[in-house]
């Protein structure tokens, strides 16, 4: 069990193809529940969670590319794309509470009239 | 095409798990979240079952049994996220799933973005949204079933967001599972040059490995690492001045913080600028969201400060 372990975590090794396509099955499966959620859910809390979820979903695609190429490229990149979340993060939940505030609820369909 | 999957398998699969997603997400009248999940599960080992079968008489490699176990948690918690009725533990299962995704990516050899996600991710991001949910949430309404909003309990058109997404899961499986044949295997000789060039810059390393393997003597120092005859060389530099050649052990090499330190700050240095920005941007778009309110009750405010100072200097007059 642990040798199957190191073995696959030594990195000059190459990845075979058959690996990497299951990575990227679980990311698309990741991002699709992801936009489920932010299609389905009604509070606006969860929805934005759902984005975050998608984001994550691409992360797991670009670290598993990095692995396949030996590259670092894709590692950096998921810094950058952690960078948007927090920044994404601290927007929309500023936002939730202003909103929370005027309309005293989480719903989305609250905001289906807005005065322009 | 040629699919590394059978596409009626495929796409057999994706359908039994969307009726799975589609089942379990809350309605009014009931929530079959624990069938629904079976289901959804049912769909995805199937999938897996034959991504693993093709697997084996492809190229032989099979992803190890640890990833299973990472991946099946991962999805199931993500379920649970979009289809738990209390934000509260929606978003206690979102970090369920982020720990397994740093599971996955340090099965990847991602240790640092591991480590980065767990931090950043579990411990920033998701307690501020725990913090947003709790300042948030509203005062029990009579009536309500179990203190739920009626927005948490009921979700929007289930079967048309489930059907819509899973075709976009579909498409985005047919051109993976197809196209993955043509992705070329990574350039050894470019991957050893890429690795050799982070340990160039990294002399005090090399040389520290060196005298721990006894392959060079006290004051002698590394200045270099460089090719030479298709080997990795150090190049050391004597007490003297002369200057020598020592082939490097296997067990020098680049650990993953490390080369993505280098690639990150050697290959791109002004995206981190720009992702200091964007990030100024975003903690001065909150303060002005968090300002706007403030003003909107500034007259109020301001008569509840003159009443507080009226009670104070009446309190005080009372004392003396």
């Amino acid at each position: 069990m642990l040798d199957l372990f190191l073995a696959q975590s030594a990195f000059p090794q190459a990845m075979g193809q058959g690996v990497l396509a299951h990575y990227l099955f679980v990311s698309a499966a990741m991002f699709t529940l992801g936009l489920v959620g932010f299609l389905t859910r009604r509070n606006l809390i969860i929805m934005f969670l759902c984005t975050e979820m998608m984001f994550q979903a691409a992360g797991i695609a670009l670290v598993a590319f990095s692995r396949y190429h030996l590259n670092y490229d894709g590692q950096t990149f998921v810094i950058f794309v952690l960078t948007v979340a927090a920044a994404e993060a601290a927007l929309a939940l500023a936002l939730v509470v202003f909103l929370f505030r005027k309309r005293d609820s989480l719903s989305a369909e609250a905001w289906l009239e807005m005065k322009g | 095409m040629d699919m590394i999957v059978h596409p009626a398998l495929l796409f057999l699969a994706l359908a039994i798990g969307g009726v799975g997603v589609a089942l379990s997400i809350p309605r009014r009248r009931f929530q079959a979240s624990l069938v629904g999940g079976i289901i959804a599960a049912t769909g995805v080992g199937l999938l897996i079952v034959g991504l693993g079968g093709s697997a084996l008489s492809g190229d032989g490699t099979l992803p190890s049994p640890v990833f299973h176990v990472l991946a099946i948690i991962a999805l199931g918690s993500c379920l649970q996220v979009i289809t738990h009725r209390r934000p509260v533990y929606a978003a206690l299962y979102f970090i369920l799933s982020i720990l397994a995704t740093a599971g996955l990516y340090i099965l990847l050899a991602a240790e640092f973005m591991a480590f980065a996600l767990v931090i950043i991710y579990a411990g920033a991001i998701l307690i501020t949204y725990l913090f947003v949910i709790m300042l948030a949430s509203q005062s029990q309404v009579e009536g309500q079933e179990e203190g739920l909003a009626e927005y948490d309990a009921v979700g929007r058109g289930p079967i048309t967001a489930t059907v819509a997404s899973f075709a976009l899961l579909a498409a985005l499986t047919v051109l993976v599972f197809s196209g993955l044949k043509d992705i070329p295997a990574p350039d050894a000789a470019r991957v050893a040059a890429a690795e050799m060039a982070v340990l160039d810059r990294l002399p005090g390393k090399v040389e520290k490995a060196l005298a721990r393997e006894g392959l060079i003597e006290s004051g002698e120092i590394v200045v270099g690492v460089e090719e030479a005859q298709g080997v990795a060389t150090a190049v050391v530099r004597g007490i003297g001045g002369g200057q020598r050649r020592v082939a490097l052990p296997e067990s020098v090499s680049v650990t993953n913080t490390e080369g993505l330190a280098f690639n990150l700050l050697g290959d791109y240095p002004g995206t981190i600028e720009i992702a200091g920005v964007i990030l100024l941007m975003a903690m001065l778009g909150a303060v002005v969201l968090a300002r706007k309110f403030a003003q909107i009750d500034e007259e109020a405010k301001a008569a509840a400060a003159a009443a507080l100072a009226e009670g104070s200097t009446t309190g005080g007059q009372g004392h003396a």
